[in-house]
């Protein structure tokens, strides 16, 4: 700790950096893995089990196969949007983690508007899918993404509204501020004031990573892949590790906002919480963290693929009406300081 | 404060650059993509001014979502360039005279008279606690409450206009109302179950019927 | 205060090296056999007809400029968001006027069929 002090800032926060983005691009390369895995058994079958210990060592033989791979760049492409649109989508979200908490103190940026940082991060997405779109000069990939980008801003709005209901509760825009204002146990938790913000809050999540069952913009039964289907190797890799980062991402942020952080969820539950009360709060992050990643593919091995209409509807009459009228129903309940949640005291 | 200064400088040269950029590429989507930079390094320029919301409600507004739909136009509309450029030397005297009043313009708005560190003094760093959303929220829906209603209601004006102007139904285009199909209801709407009794088939009847059968299969 | 975002700003330097990283490694060890056919559009079989890049429905532009308004009015629900326990009732009231304001907007998109997907 000491020695931690003496270290110049920068320094500090470029080995934090590190310590974030390192790990999280392990749970990304395993979770394409788990993905294959969990559906491989949902679906009756194996899944991978030929590199490593039940196919553990997968993700780094996929990896070592993507970067022996050409690079094809389409000569009707435009060269140097082509190479940047993966780029342009993989760094807002990683950026988004610069905000994350990951325990009471434990946190890069601090920052008062953390959440509209990652509200702005995430909007930021939509631009690698556009440019790779266009730039690809193909007619499938323009298709994709003109899809992807209709549906994803969408959805944004719908995810803006219910934001706006989780800062309403907590009044705060600080990530660390909205799990403290949860405190008291499963109970005191938003999933339970603001359940049908929750709702609209994940569905809309799954809809902005382009996953199934609103996979639209790459369905691979119509359009082959959408907006990358010109992308090999590498370049193709990074639009992977956009999407899922973007995934954990979700997951992360449903958990901090809905489902109480690194609160454990054993609090005043007489002897269970002393049980528990050693266990470090990042593992309750992550544990529903990783559960929420878990439905993530529970819902693509279930659900048949959306038609484009039927996506364009839920958006746009069913989540954004909901949200309005529920942001005034949490309003009033603050205002009038309904509780448990709300109370004056607390 | 020194590396502030620096900061400083590097965006204000990335916007910079970033803004001639836009007025001279040759490719429309290459414009707005700098026009897209020129945005997120001023964005950093309202943080380095601790102007928070502001900065990150740029990237957000402007960023997200009107450069988005810029993006739409230009790609879409495959803007020709030569057919542009054509009669951009005659063009050119009016564009110089509107660029020369709007720099005169902003020299009497911006110009040392009314600007400048003697004018205003330097504004005091805040403490790291300090929420410049929550103070906005508090003088924007109180002091400024009849404004931001006036901003409602020129909003409802932009979605009016926008459905006025580019709203098209095309009648012979087929399709399904989602609407419709979901209230549809397990039980009457879907199918039809329908008892009846089986009809007896008279012995002749089936003679026929069977060698026709047979021939088929052969 | 700007302290965190030297942070934010290292994060994404350092977010951005990585982002690069992985083409430049792509392309060093990858091979680069180019020819004609592997290297045009994407197309079942046949030569592409035209550009790719031809115009489209009218209706994209619509869902576009929708989203600027609704992300504006999110927008403007931030800073409210968080002070309405102080302002009580009236900051209560004045986004409920607001918002009845913008959702007459949104019955005349709905009543004008602009977002029905033909």
């Amino acid at each position: 700790m000491e020695l931690w002090s003496l270290l110049p800032v920068p320094v500090q926060s470029l080995i934090a950096t590190v310590l974030i983005i390192l790990p999280l691009l392990g749970v990304v390369a395993w979770y394409t893995y788990a993905e294959r895995k969990v559906i491989g058994y949902m679906q009756v079958r194996i899944g991978p089990n030929r590199v490593g210990w039940r196919g553990l060592l997968q993700p780094i033989a996929d990896a070592l196969k993507l970067m022996m791979k050409e690079i094809i760049i389409p000569t009707q492409a435009n060269k140097q949007l082509f190479l940047i649109a993966p780029m342009i989508s993989i760094i807002p979200a990683l950026a988004a983690w610069a905000v994350i908490p990951f325990d009471a103190g434990l946190v890069l940026a601090d920052i008062n508007a953390g959440l509209l940082y990652v509200l702005a991060m995430t909007s930021l997405g939509v631009y690698g899918v556009i440019i790779a779109g266009w730039a690809s000069n193909s007619k499938y990939a323009f298709l994709g993404s003109l899809r992807a980008a209709a549906q994803i801003v969408a959805y944004e709005i719908a995810m803006g509204f219910a934001l706006v209901g989780v800062l309403v509760a907590a009044g705060s825009l600080n990530f660390s501020a909205i799990v403290m204002a949860q405190q008291g146990g499963v109970w005191h938790w938003f999933w339970l004031p603001l359940l049908p913000l929750f709702g609209v809050y994940y569905i809309s999540g799954v809809a902005e990573t382009n996953r199934a069952p609103f996979d639209v913009a790459e369905g691979e039964s119509e359009i082959v892949a959408g907006f990358h289907v010109e992308y090999s190797g590498m370049a193709f890799a990074i639009f992977f590790l956009a999407e899922y980062a973007n995934m954990v991402l979700i997951a992360m942020l449903t958990t901090l906002m809905f489902f109480g952080g690194w609160l454990s969820p054993f609090q005043g539950i007489p002897v269970l919480e002393s049980l528990f009360a050693g266990v470090p709060g990042i593992i309750w992050l992550l544990i529903k963290t990783f559960f929420f990643m878990f439905t993530f593919l529970w819902l693509r091995a279930t659900f048949p693929r959306y038609r484009y209409d039927q996506i364009m509807r839920l958006g746009w009459k069913v989540f954004i009406p909901i949200t309005i009228v529920w942001i005034l129903v949490v309003a009033l309940a603050v205002v009038f300081e309904v509780s448990p949640w709300w109370s004056a005291t607390a | 404060m020194g590396f502030e200064k620096l900061l400083f400088y590097i965006f204000a040269a990335v916007t910079l650059f970033a803004a001639s950029m836009v007025i001279t590429r040759r490719n429309p989507v290459l414009s707005a993509l700098y026009l897209v930079m020129a945005f997120v390094s001023s964005a950093a320029l309202w943080l380095l001014l601790e102007a928070e919301f502001l900065g990150i409600v740029l990237i957000l507004v402007y960023v997200g979502a009107v450069m988005v739909l810029f993006l739409f136009v230009v790609m879409m509309l495959n803007i020709d360039v030569a057919t542009l450029r054509a009669r951009f030397i005659h063009y050119l005297p009016l564009g110089l005279i509107v660029a020369g009043i709007m720099v005169f313009d902003m020299f009497l708005v911006l110009g040392p008279a009314d600007f400048g560190l003697d004018q205003f003094a330097k504004p005091q760093s805040q403490p790291a606690d300090y929420n410049n959303t929550a103070a906005l929220g508090q003088i924007l829906y109180t002091t400024y409450l009849y404004q931001f209603e006036i901003a409602a209601v020129i909003l409802l004006v932009a979605i009016v206009a926008a459905i006025r102007l580019t709203l098209r139904h095309r009648p012979e285009t087929k399709y399904q109302d989602p609407s419709n199909q979901v209230r549809v209801r397990k039980g009457s709407d879907r199918v039809r179950l329908i008892t009846m009794p089986a009809e007896p088939v008279p012995p002749s009847l089936t003679a026929t019927l069977g060698a026709t059968h047979t021939e088929m299969t052969e | 205060m700007l302290d965190n975002y030297l942070h934010i700003l290292i994060f994404i330097l350092v977010a951005s090296l990585i982002s690069i990283a992985p083409p430049i490694l792509g392309s060093l060890l990858g091979p680069r056999r180019a020819y004609a056919e592997k290297d045009s559009p994407y197309e079942c079989g046949f030569a592409a007809f035209e550009n790719a890049r031809m115009q489209f429905d009218v209706r994209y532009y619509l869902v576009a400029i929708l989203f600027i308004v609704f992300d504006l009015e999110i927008a403007f629900l931030f800073p409210w968001a968080i002070v309405v326990k102080e302002l009580g009732m009236a900051g209560f009231m004045a986004m409920f006027v607001f918002l009845g304001i913008l959702v007459v907007g949104f019955i005349y998109e709905w009543k004008k069929g602009a977002l029905e997907w033909e």
